[in-house]
């Protein structure tokens, strides 16, 4: 087959040309790594996955010594309030069981497109602040569960040493053992960290103020209290007074129907449903990456786009080929030799293709090895993406060639085409980046398609991949090449 | 299907080839026979390259037919271009590859198998002496091995024809008379040749028949023996002035065209000068130097153009 001949002969001319190698392996993978190393791991996130709160908890909780019973000292007999006894010692609904911290994690991690992230010491997190890979990041202080656990409506007298943690902003956060360690160069990001974490304070705290505040209505302690109010009240029996007492709470019970007083939790207070605390949301702490960031997401972005970019830069090895073979007077012995033109232009496209696959892959696999990139979770689907873009990139790359007489002119019309078609395309920078219009006209090139493929399949967090986006990726890069083909066989002057 | 040998190898007949209002064949015929040296002869420009790009199969005559070996030359069909090797004016070798492995891709394109393909490698290598440099590659080497390396992928496939276009460009003296000798062996084994070259000495000395071309016409064609008879030798004799009746009688001298007394010499024009010369001397001239300028190819296209061939 005088096609596989040339081929070959090509494929062997292509090995030797260190240009060839240069450019089309060592140069992306170079600029990947210059890049991967010049840009943030914020490079490549999508905005709403920086909404995360870093927490460090150093929460110790109750010890046992500490649980509070209700001070009740009296027992009224076959008083019955709704399905309260108020003869019975009130249970806690949250510590001992749980530290307040967690109680506060969970009501986090309840918040939709919140992710959480413990980082495992002070220390820790004050360096990641300080280099301002977090704008912020709240300590729980070892006493937070204790002084959560004090914070009440009333006075010494109800309960021992209470704290009053609310003023005009909300949640005082000294007050409750939180402290926010924030960059000030970075004042927007920590500000929503803050109000993030203050409306979950509020959220806790003041629920359980609430329920404490509600249950002491009608304790003896509060009817001695209300002597002070209500004239004569110190003369009424004992039993009267706790009669009056579980009236009083249950007549203010009534009067805010839609909220139950003593339920101790946001939701309880509410009467709405018990969240159902989304687990996903806790996000694994990961330090922050030193040398190259293996496994940053940037390199999900990186890897692909560059590997499509140089693709086409197959443009410049093809179009050399096909200078150097008429300078060196070859093509008028292929010319003269028992072949057609289309075996010479099959002979040319085979080994350019094999070249250009064996780059897709080489990149690929490299941004794997080195980059620590992921696969996703069809790697096989890998397969006809990088085939099918490198048959629109040999396409192009032979109908350039037909174009270009020279060496030079190779060097200056395939540069351009390619850098302004990489630009296009949004190889050169995320097409998030790019206005609606640029991104929809990034569909003229077929870098953009092959980027579309890319996205579905390497993504590690994509919930699923759309295989209808892939194939018509395919499908597209496939017609890019066939139409640069037919173009270059008509174009192609051989003489 | 091919003809048989008997036919002409070549037979061109009212070619024509034009470039927009430029006319680079302006109806070309010539015979070539099985065995023959042909010689093609033209300054630069004549149309010798694009003539043998006719030949190659590498453009089609605007008008006009080739015949190859009887028949109309298909230049589509392969049989057809198998039987031609074509050694270019540019050399038209890869210098990435060794010249073994040029050797076998072109082989291989002119569907040479493998066996024979490896003892014909052999064989070319051994007669443009390059064996010892078989695996080196071909960019390395002089530009008088790279025209050999040219010569030999030119005929790796057993061509019936040769097609030689320049192929001395830039060589060395001792690369050059390798390239004669090959040739002249090549066309003693039976290979017909068809070598154009605007060297007139080249030519001269190598090729039996020559066509000399000129402005895309050929405007003589014959042996070269034939060729160089139409011109007189020109004899100067350093000698006393003779008398005038010395000079009437020695015109009479049978062969002399021409006696005259020039420039303090006797200049004979002759078309039999080794003949003459001795009539001359029996007849009393008595020279202290004698000069023989025998025609050349040079001479006989200054005759028949009024310009020097490589005006």
């Amino acid at each position: 087959m005088p096609a596989f001949t040339i081929a070959l002969k090509d494929l062997r001319l292509l090995l030797r040309d260190p240009r060839s190698a240069v450019i089309l392996l060592l140069m992306p993978l170079v600029l990947i790594l210059v890049l991967g190393l010049s840009l943030g791991d914020a490079f490549g996130r999508k905005p709403d996955d920086q909404l995360q709160i870093s927490v460090v908890v150093e929460d110790i909780g109750l010890p046992e010594t500490l649980v509070i019973r209700p001070p009740v000292k009296e027992k009224p007999a076959g008083a019955v309030l709704g399905s309260m006894s108020f003869a019975a010692p009130m249970q806690r609904k949250h510590p001992p069981t749980k530290r307040w911290v967690d109680v506060l994690l969970d009501d986090l991690k309840d918040t939709g497109n919140i992710k959480i992230e413990v980082i495992p010491s002070r220390a820790e997190a004050e360096q990641l602040v300080k280099r301002g890979k977090r704008s912020a990041v709240i300590v729980f202080e070892p006493e937070f569960s204790d002084r959560v656990d004090r914070c009440s409506f009333v006075g010494s007298e109800f309960r021992p040493n209470p704290i009053n943690p609310l003023d005009r902003y909300g949640v005082v956060t000294q007050e409750v053992g939180v402290t926010v360690l924030d960059n000030p160069y970075q004042p927007i990001g920590g500000s929503v960290v803050k109000q993030v974490t203050q409306v979950s304070l509020m959220r806790v705290i003041v629920p359980w103020m609430i329920g404490q505040a509600f249950d002491l209505i009608g304790t003896p302690l509060f009817m001695k209290k209300m002597e002070g109010y209500i004239p004569g009240f110190s003369f009424l029996p004992t039993e009267m007074r706790a009669s009056i007492g579980l009236g009083i709470r249950k007549g203010i019970g009534g009067f805010f129907g839609n909220y139950d007083f003593t339920a101790l939790t946001w939701y309880g207070l509410t009467k709405d449903i018990p969240p159902d605390v989304k687990a996903a949301n806790a996000a694994a702490y990961t330090p922050p990456p030193t040398g190259l960031g293996r496994g940053a997401k940037k390199y999900q972005i990186l890897v692909p786009s560059y590997t499509v970019t140089f693709a086409f830069f197959l443009v410049l090895t093809v179009g050399w080929l096909f200078v150097a073979e008429r300078r060196h007077g070859t093509m008028v012995r292929l010319r003269a030799a028992p072949i057609t033109r289309g075996q010479i232009l099959l002979g040319k496209l085979l080994p350019c293709f094999a070249v250009s696959a064996i780059q897709g892959f080489t990149l690929l696999l490299f941004g794997k090895l080195i980059f620590g990139m992921s696969f996703g979770a069809e790697p096989w689907l890998i397969i006809p993406v990088v085939l099918s873009t490198s048959f629109a990139a040999v396409g192009l790359a032979m109908f350039v060639a037909g174009l270009a007489r020279t060496e030079t002119q190779v060097a200056v019309y395939g540069t351009l085409l390619v850098l302004v078609l990489a630009g296009l395309s949004g190889s050169m920078m995320p097409r998030e980046l790019m206005p609606e219009w640029m991104r929809s006209f990034s569909y003229v090139t077929p870098h953009a398609w092959a980027l579309d493929a890319y996205e579905q399949l390497l993504h590690p967090e994509s919930p699923a991949i759309d295989f209808a986006t892939v194939g018509t990726s395919c499908g597209v890069l496939c017609g890019f090449g066939l139409g640069f083909s037919l173009l270059a066989w008509w174009w192609m002057n051989l003489e | 299907m091919i003809g048989g040998m008997a036919a002409p190898v070549l037979d061109l007949i009212d070619i024509r080839k034009s470039y927009g209002r430029t006319e680079a064949l302006a109806g070309v015929s010539l015979t070539v026979q099985p065995g023959e040296l042909f010689g093609l002869l033209g300054p630069n420009g004549a149309g010798k390259t694009t003539l043998l790009a006719i030949l190659a199969g590498l453009s089609e005559p605007t008008a006009g037919a080739v015949k190859l070996f009887g028949d109309a030359f298909d230049p589509r069909a392969r049989a057809a271009r198998k039987l031609i090797g074509l050694a270019t004016q540019d050399l038209a070798i890869y210098p990435e590859l060794s010249a073994r492995e040029n050797l076998r891709f072109f082989g291989e394109l002119y569907g040479l198998g493998r066996a024979d393909l490896r003892s014909r490698i052999d064989e070319m290598l051994g007669a443009v002496s390059l064996k010892d440099r078989a695996d080196q590659l071909a960019g390395t080497f002089s530009g008088g091995m790279k025209r050999r390396l040219n010569l030999a992928v030119a005929l790796v496939h057993r061509p019936r024809l040769l097609l030689l276009d320049e192929p001395t460009t830039g060589v060395d003296p001792q690369s050059r008379n390798h390239i004669f000798e090959r040739v002249q062996a090549l066309n003693a084994e039976g290979l017909t040749v068809i070598y154009t070259s605007h060297y007139m000495e080249e030519v001269q000395a190598l090729c039996p028949r020559i066509g000399i071309l000129d402005h895309g016409r050929v405007i003589a064609c014959d042996s070269r023996e034939s060729l160089l008879n139409r011109l007189d030798t020109a004899l100067t004799l350093t000698m006393a002035e003779p008398t005038s009746a010395w000079l009437a009688s020695a015109r009479q001298l049978p062969g002399a065209r021409s006696v005259e007394w020039s420039h303090g010499n006797l200049q004979v024009a002759s078309p039999e000068a080794a003949a003459l010369l001795p009539k001359l001397l029996a007849h009393g001239a008595a020279p202290s130097a004698i000069d023989v300028k025998a025609p050349t190819l040079e001479s006989v296209f200054l005759s028949l153009t009024g310009r020097a061939l490589r005006d």
